[in-house]
């Protein structure tokens, strides 16, 4: 318990210094409980998620780091590994191939990576999978696209 | 701060400077967030002046220990505070931020904290002492040229290294010394000057090639050279030479899992053929999880197959033993 508490606040001082060198990431620390975080990515460009800004939910349990942090989107996101509804993602590393060398910034690197390259056989979104999977990568793109422009973007007007 | 009270009790004689930088201190910590970002600009601008508020504490330190220096020395008293202040805190700059643009959060936290907390004050107050004794001796006026001067005198009884000594960053020890530089500066030169070096190799970790026909001998072989110069406030905070070098030959400093220091025994510690570096105790707690190495997620015990946790804590115990031996 006291592990993970030292652990973060020195993630805590990591990130403070790193905001510069990470522009894409933003991770910000719950002012009362360190085990709540909250992150801003922005979306990688050359993928339907170009231009937004998605917010990542972090529920970091005692035991990290030896257990993996608990991350959802808490934005709308069209994306076969992430469920629409809950925003829960499916990704390896924060499962089973999790390793406690990983911290809650390459946590969000490999978020980026996965909105760049989502993977279609393990969908938590059935339609975006299928879409993908039947080779219609058009429609997977625009219904991304569209769901970035309404979620993820700052509103017109 | 411990060093507030202090100050406040034995040096009222500037009531009012003091409460505004007593005010500035109670942000410094705050500040601090900042001031990392700004000290990678102020590296990459070189040697540029750093500005005199920027950083309260080691200022506020350093002119306490201005009054307490005058009761020695009443000359050092006549020269302007201001710019000493300025100097040092230039030098505390100076002392620290080689070490700052390229290491991990963990060491910049640590400095942090050594910067802002009360440790300062001995090490400006060291510095501040040295200096102003060396004035009083050369009977010189300008803070700057004298500590060099000092320096180049060092250097060229060891014929030290040319371009660490020609940059003004050699003041690098003087100031980062704790201990030391108050002997040092006061003293002799030449019987301090290989401890005073040796603390230089520790502070600034490329005074020496590993093929330097000039590098002292009791300075341990490093199998690897080390690219960039990590950690060295903890080391010589510790004051162990020899095992901090050690501990940066070829790896991390501090745990990757938990972020602390590695100590010699962790430091020869690889319980994983990739080369993964940890502590032992998280060694244990991944041992008492699921047992796979971070760095490759391999079972610590691949070479037994499916032993499981007995046998990776078998094999735990075992290296252990061997470098404690090691040790």
């Amino acid at each position: 318990m006291q592990a993970s508490r030292a652990r973060l606040f020195k993630e805590y001082k990591e990130v403070q210094r790193e905001k510069v060198a990470d522009p894409d990431i933003q991770l910000v620390c719950d002012d009362t409980n360190i085990f709540k975080w909250t992150a801003l990515i922005k979306g990688p460009s050359e993928t339907p998620y170009e231009g937004g800004v998605f917010q990542l939910a972090f529920a970091v349990p005692e035991q990290y780091p030896l257990q993996p942090p608990q991350v959802r989107f808490l934005t709308k996101i069209f994306h076969p590994n992430v469920h629409f509804k809950t925003g829960e993602i499916c990704l390896d590393i924060l499962k089973t191939a999790w390793s406690p060398a990983w911290t809650l910034q390459s946590v969000c690197r490999a978020i980026i990576a996965l909105m760049a390259h989502p993977e279609a056989d393990s969908p938590l979104n059935c339609d975006s999978g299928n879409l993908l999977r039947s080779g219609d990568l058009r429609g997977y793109q625009s219904m991304a696209r569209m769901y970035t422009k309404l979620a993820a973007m700052p509103k017109k007007g | 701060m411990s060093s507030e009270s202090t100050m406040n009790a034995s040096a009222p004689a500037l009531p009012k400077d003091f409460g505004k930088k007593k005010k500035g201190n109670r942000l410094a910590k705050l500040k601090q967030c900042k001031l990392d970002a700004k000290r990678e600009q102020w590296l990459s601008q070189g040697k540029s002046k750093v500005k005199n508020g920027t950083l309260p504490s080691p200022v506020i330190n350093q002119n306490h220990e201005k009054e307490e220096t005058s009761s020695k020395n009443s000359e050092t008293r006549s020269r302007g505070g201001e710019d000493s202040s300025l100097h040092d805190s230039d030098l505390e700059f100076l002392t620290y931020s080689p070490t700052n643009s390229s290491v991990s959060g963990s060491k910049d936290s640590r400095k942090n904290l050594h910067i802002g907390g009360s440790s300062s004050s001995s090490s400006c107050g060291s510095c501040s002492v040295s200096v102003s004794d060396d004035e009083d001796v050369r009977g010189e006026d300008d803070d700057d040229d004298g500590c060099l001067d000092d320096w180049e005198a060092i250097a060229d009884a060891l014929t030290a290294e040319d371009l660490k000594v020609q940059n003004p960053s050699l003041e690098l020890p003087s100031g980062s010394a704790d201990d030391l530089g108050k002997e040092c500066g006061v003293g002799a030169l030449k019987p301090d000057c290989s401890e005073k070096i040796s603390q230089k190799v520790v502070t600034n970790c490329r005074a020496w090639r590993s093929d330097d026909v000039f590098r002292p001998q009791s300075l341990p072989n490093l199998t690897k050279q080390y690219s960039f110069p990590m950690n060295s406030e903890r080391h010589f905070g510790r004051g162990g030479t020899n095992q901090g070098c050690h501990g940066i030959s070829s790896q991390p400093s501090s745990c990757p899992i938990c972020y602390e220091d590695l100590d010699l025994t962790d430091t020869s510690f690889i319980p994983c053929l990739c080369g993964f570096h940890l502590c032992l105790f998280c060694h244990k707690r991944i041992l008492e999880a699921d047992g796979r190495c971070p760095g490759c997620r391999k079972q610590y015990d691949s070479g037994n197959g499916e032993n499981g946790i007995g046998g990776g804590a078998q094999k735990f115990r075992l290296a252990r033993s061997c470098s404690m031996t090691g040790a």
